[in-house]
């Protein structure tokens, strides 16, 4: 009982900070998603110890867990583009499924690569200083 | 009536996910990812029983409504991981411009391959980026704002059931570029799937799809154009 209340206020918490990113990005015409912006001044809020992991934690680990759960309601609206998926089915999963595939490699492949180097660089270095 | 039909969607819905929760678990395969496992029960059970979209939307709103506040919470993640990410912040970064760029080419030169009309070819190439702002690209870009919400909501299916089983095979194994490929590529759905193979994954996933966001708003205006 107890837990089920801290959630509900830390949800709270969270959906202030999601609204509150979204006034901003209007107000200042920023070129991104208002809960985006809100992810980043809770962010900033606990780098800089004015909000603490302990406010929000629970909440936050609850929401995580089912993230996909949110994008399943989003994806039954696919079912308004039947005819277009019918007509051009082949063609749009091709498009979609080899620029997906193109990008999920370079992006996974340069920074590994990128990452492993410098890895291997500061093995050299400990094994000149050695 | 429409009470009735919303209590309803929201009860399949829920069921069809905690479904795809115990069946993905126990046969894991790119079909049994929740997204796609469940939308395909709930849209089939719709067909079935005569129920359109308009139905559903009300359902959808509302279970929608802690989407914007899941966002937010991905800060808590990125916070833990603070050090961890801060190291490899260069190798990030590159990794998600190159990323982005290479999967507005891929789709573009895909679209005119395969002869598709110039809308759906500006609708399209930016599909890897989460609805609001694919929207905004799409419209100064040429693009239909529903098409385009619909290419994003297929890639973020089709990328989380594509990658994984993509970077097992291409060896692709350090856990920072896992979650990044998933969050520049798929968005919010990559970064779901992320973060079930870790609390890293889920958190630097969740800073891609950002960055990925801004990137593509900066080159799909330069990029598309020369394809139309």
């Amino acid at each position: 009982m107890k837990k089920t209340l801290i959630i509900v206020i830390q949800l709270f918490f969270l959906w202030l900070l999601n609204e509150l990113g979204y006034f901003l990005v209007k107000a200042l015409n920023l070129p991104l998603p208002g809960n985006v912006l809100g992810m980043v001044m809770l962010f900033i809020l606990l780098m800089t110890g004015v909000v603490s992991l302990k406010w929000v934690e629970e909440a936050s680990s609850f929401l995580i867990k089912h993230l996909a759960f949110f994008f399943i309601p989003i994806a039954v609206g696919l079912m308004n583009f039947g005819p277009l998926f019918l007509q051009n089915g082949i063609s749009l999963l091709l498009v979609i499924a080899g620029s997906a595939a193109i990008g999920i490699y370079i992006t996974g492949a340069v920074s590994q690569t990128l990452a492993e180097k410098k890895v291997g660089a500061n093995h050299d270095r400990s094994r000149n200083s050695a | 009536m429409i009470v009735l039909v919303t209590l309803l969607s929201i009860a399949i819905t829920v069921g069809a996910y905690l479904l795809s929760r115990v069946v993905g678990k126990r046969y894991p395969s790119p079909f049994t990812t929740p997204v796609f496992f469940s939308t395909a029960i709930i849209i089939i059970i719709l067909l079935t029983f005569g129920f359109t979209f308009e139905d559903y939307t009300m359902a959808k709103d509302i279970m929608t409504f802690l989407l914007g506040p899941a966002t937010v919470a991905l800060a808590v993640p990125f916070y833990k991981n603070r050090e961890i990410i801060k190291k490899h912040s260069g190798p990030a970064i590159v990794g998600i411009v190159f990323g982005t760029i290479s999967t507005i080419i891929g789709a573009v030169l895909l679209a005119k391959l395969l002869t598709l009309s110039n809308e759906i070819l500006a609708s399209v190439s930016v599909k890897s980026v989460t609805v609001p702002v694919a929207i905004e690209i799409s419209n100064i870009i040429g693009g239909d704002p529903a098409l385009t919400a619909a290419f994003v909501v297929a890639t973020g299916i089709i990328g989380t059931m594509l990658g994984p089983s993509l970077m097992n095979l291409t060896n692709i194994d350090h856990p920072l570029s896992r979650g990044l490929a998933l969050g520049t590529i798929s968005h919010g759905q990559g970064t779901a799937q992320a973060a079930t193979e870790g609390e890293l994954q889920g958190a630097i996933a969740g800073v891609a799809m950002g960055l990925a966001a801004i990137f593509t708003a900066i080159a799909a205006p330069i990029i598309v154009p020369f394809f139309i």
